[in-house]
């Protein structure tokens, strides 16, 4: 008896904790209505105060000082406009994807959501249909967002769509990479390869990476596309260039057990079968890369000062280079892209202006200068590259650049998800991928096993 | 590192005024590990050095990697050679490493003394009356232990919105001051103290407030030590909850850390090591100054 009032104290006690706990939380807020016309101009004396999230003001060094720095100018050339930087508020340990628009919603649910956030693109479904994010079209019209992609030095053809859902413009493409082979030349000449020539197929990746192995007793070749760590974006590329497609073009249907998919993946699997990769982790492979240990990686441009830093400060250093994604016999190859875009979710009209004023900025001719001059990232208004007061000088000096700017030009958008449960459904894609490639497992029965289970996380039509 | 939890709620079981040797039954020895037999004597030790040896690799790895040169963080050689400090001047231009250390102390010893106090309060309160509601209101502190972090973090970080608190530290130390830890650790060694020592006290005219602080608290040193070095070191660690508050600012050493994780555009390993091994630092030294209390209140639980 005195047990059983105890465990009933507990439970009572429990639940009061609980119901007390769970008081005061709010619920996400709903997208609300955007205004109908455009909003207008900020007059001169109008102050108004905007709040800028970006993940980059989470990373130390270049990352935040080129952000702080780009802040300063826009508020020198805007003085009636305040910007508050802020990062992303993450439990993860590296990296961000999902995390930045988990935080966003975060403080959407407490009432406060930043004007302007910096979304990877998997997740820009969810901002508009989850998060409420603001169609740019409707804000400053469709002719000021198209203007913006135009000017001196245009947007990349290819990038200008990134952004849109259902035909809207709400994220402008910022930051992005696609997949490039960074190869190590010294490796190559050891091991009797050619390093003017690198692979340009995946057979010949094979082939040369076994050549590494066998004789300079380095491992060969790494594709960080193939774990749940990796993200999709770069998987997509693999399966998109074998013909295939993770989703229907009408985003119904999962496809990404069909033959295009199992036959890459299983290219995957045959690498690591026959020794030609290495069984690493993301962050095992990175850093081995980096201290010449393996022989080629796949990989975003993001990487590149890394692998940069680990090859001229070795001992001996060793020579980094940088091919275009290798295809499929007889395929070309479709890279797709990583990145951020910049979205929108000031509801109030002059934080829409004003926030609308910083996205033109950022990506500006003189945005894209500092962001690829001091980071390195992809400069998406290409014909800074060949403009002396561009980034001339600079593509000189950094000619590993010239293999994403050629890829960029047939590139095709990495598909996000839709529904609530799009991080689910990319999880359980990517885990089958990597318990096929590194654990053995065979294709073509995990790729439908895992495509049945992620059919039931779509959102019912 | 880090001290356990259970070894902390064995200590604060312990008996007070217990003193090494008492209580021990006959035949019972304070022998080496291993028992009697050198052959256990052995093993036991060989046990317990792969165990250290487990535990103190990681923390030198650490440190010999934020002491080769920044050209040098991929090598693997166990010792750094030749030896350079340049990690920590990298780590030390890209973020402010010193007030970091010094707002990052201000606010886990905050939250230490805050937590220590309420729950030396709240403890007192149980275990030295009777008062209606006093069940049912320890097992509410006992629910608060069982709610996690990811259920109270929106209404709090609301609360401090609305309170005008957000990316300061006190944002960080104030929804923390209480914890259903030190409460529930607190009564528990309370519930053994000596009522006799507390009505004895209570006869010679002392106030209870007199009692708590004059006869209480001293008896309760090495609990207190040890339970407030682990809450110490908890904040410390903590990283989620600042990470929430400080969105605007990178004013404490777990955010300063975190800058140097990059996902893919790759890890600052030279700057990460220089920069953890100095945020060790204040944990080591508050270990060395603790240790005689921490260690004997070990002692007195062991023996109990």
């Amino acid at each position: 008896m005195k047990k059983s009032r105890c465990s009933g104290g507990i439970a009572a006690a429990l639940a009061l904790a609980l119901a007390a706990a769970a008081c005061g939380g709010s619920s996400p807020a709903a997208s609300s209505p955007t205004a109908a016309a455009t909003v207008p101009e900020l007059r001169p004396d109008q102050q108004v105060s905007i709040v800028f999230e970006s993940y980059n003001l989470a990373q130390a060094g270049p990352w935040t000082d080129t952000f702080t720095d780009m802040i300063k100018k826009f508020q020198l050339a805007h003085p009636n406009i305040t910007v508050t930087a802020q990062k992303p508020a993450t439990a993860t340990a590296s990296g961000y994807g999902s995390a930045a628009a988990a935080s966003v919603q975060r403080q959407i649910a407490a009432g406060n959501p930043p004007d302007v956030g910096q979304l990877v693109f998997g997740d820009l479904f969810y901002a508009v249909r989850g998060l409420g994010a603001t169609p740019l079209d409707t804000v400053v019209g469709h002719d000021a967002v198209q203007a913006n992609f135009g000017g001196t030095h245009p947007f990349a053809a290819t990038a200008r769509t990134l952004g849109d859902v259902d035909g809207k413009t709400y994220g402008i493409p910022f930051v992005f990479s696609t997949p490039i082979l960074y190869y190590n030349a010294s490796l190559f000449t050891q091991a009797g390869l050619d390093p003017a020539k690198p692979p340009s197929t995946w057979a010949e990746v094979k082939t040369a990476a076994l050549a590494i192995r066998s004789r300079t007793g380095k491992d060969g070749a790494y594709i960080d596309c193939l774990t749940k760590k990796a993200g999709d974006w770069c998987y997509q590329s693999l399966v998109d260039s074998n013909g295939g497609s993770v989703i229907s073009t009408d985003r119904t249907r999962l496809t990404f057990a069909d033959p295009p998919a199992v036959d890459a993946v299983t290219m995957a699997q045959d690498l690591v079968r026959s020794g030609a990769t290495p069984k690493l982790s993301q962050e095992q492979a990175y850093p081995a890369f980096a201290r010449g240990e393996i022989g080629m990686i796949l990989e975003s441009s993001a990487a590149e000062a890394t692998f940069r830093k680990g090859a001229t400060g070795a001992s001996p250093p060793w020579d980094l280079r940088a091919a275009q994604m290798p295809s499929f016999d007889g395929r070309t190859v479709e890279p797709t892209n990583s990145g951020a875009a910049l979205v929108m979710f000031a509801k109030d009209p002059a934080k829409q202006r004003a926030a609308w004023e910083l996205m033109k900025f950022l990506t500006s001719d003189e945005g894209y200068v500092q962001l690829t001059s001091k980071i390195g990232y992809l400069p998406l208004r290409t014909s800074l590259l060949d403009d002396p007061a561009g980034l001339k000088d600079w593509a000189a000096k950094n000619p590993l650049i010239k293999p994403n700017i050629d890829q960029l030009a047939r590139l095709r958008p990495a598909v996000a998800f839709p529904g609530d449960n799009y991080v689910q459904i990319k999880d359980t894609m990517l885990e089958a991928v990597e318990s096929v490639v590194y654990s053995g497992a065979d294709a073509r029965s995990t790729l439908a096993a895992a495509q049945d289970r992620a059919t039931k996380l779509l959102p019912k039509a | 590192m880090a001290v356990s939890t259970t070894a902390v709620t064995a200590a604060a079981a312990g008996m007070p005024g217990e003193r090494r040797g008492e209580g021990r039954r006959p035949g019972e020895t304070d022998g080496p590990v291993g028992g009697g037999s050198p052959l256990g004597s052995f093993i036991g030790h060989a046990v317990l050095t792969l165990l250290s040896l487990a535990c103190v690799l990681p923390i030198g790895w650490m440190y010999a990697t934020s002491l080769r040169r920044p050209s040098d963080v991929y090598a693997t050689s166990p010792l750094p050679w030749p030896l350079s400090v340049g990690n920590y001047r990298h780590a030390a231009e890209v973020i402010p490493i010193g007030p970091m250390l010094f707002n990052t102390f201000a606010v886990a010893a905050l939250t230490a003394l805050g937590q220590l106090l309420t729950g030396l309060l709240a403890a007192y309160a149980f275990a030295a009356w009777r008062f209606p509601g006093q069940r049912p209101l320890y097992l509410l502190f006992v629910g608060t232990w069982l709610v996690p972090f990811q259920v109270t973090m929106v209404p709090n970080y609301t609360l401090l919105l609305r309170l005008g608190l957000l990316n300061t530290l006190a944002g960080v130390v104030i929804p923390t001051l209480c914890t259903a830890l030190s409460v529930l650790l607190l009564r528990q060694h309370m519930e053994s103290f000596p009522k006799e020592l507390l009505e004895a006290a209570r006869m010679d005219g002392r106030s209870s407030w007199s009692v708590l602080w004059t006869v209480v608290v001293p008896n309760l040193r090495p609990a207190l030590a040890a339970l407030g070095i682990v809450l110490f070191i908890n904040a410390w660690n903590e990283y989620f909850w600042p990470a929430m508050v400080l969105q605007r600012a990178n004013s404490m050493i777990q955010l300063g850390l975190r800058g140097f994780l990059g996902g893919t555009e790759g890890n600052d390993w030279g700057g990460l090591m220089a920069a953890s091994g100095l945020a060790c630092l204040p944990i080591f030294a508050l270990y060395v100054l603790l240790q005689r209390h921490i260690v004997s209140a070990f002692i007195h639980s062991g023996l109990k």
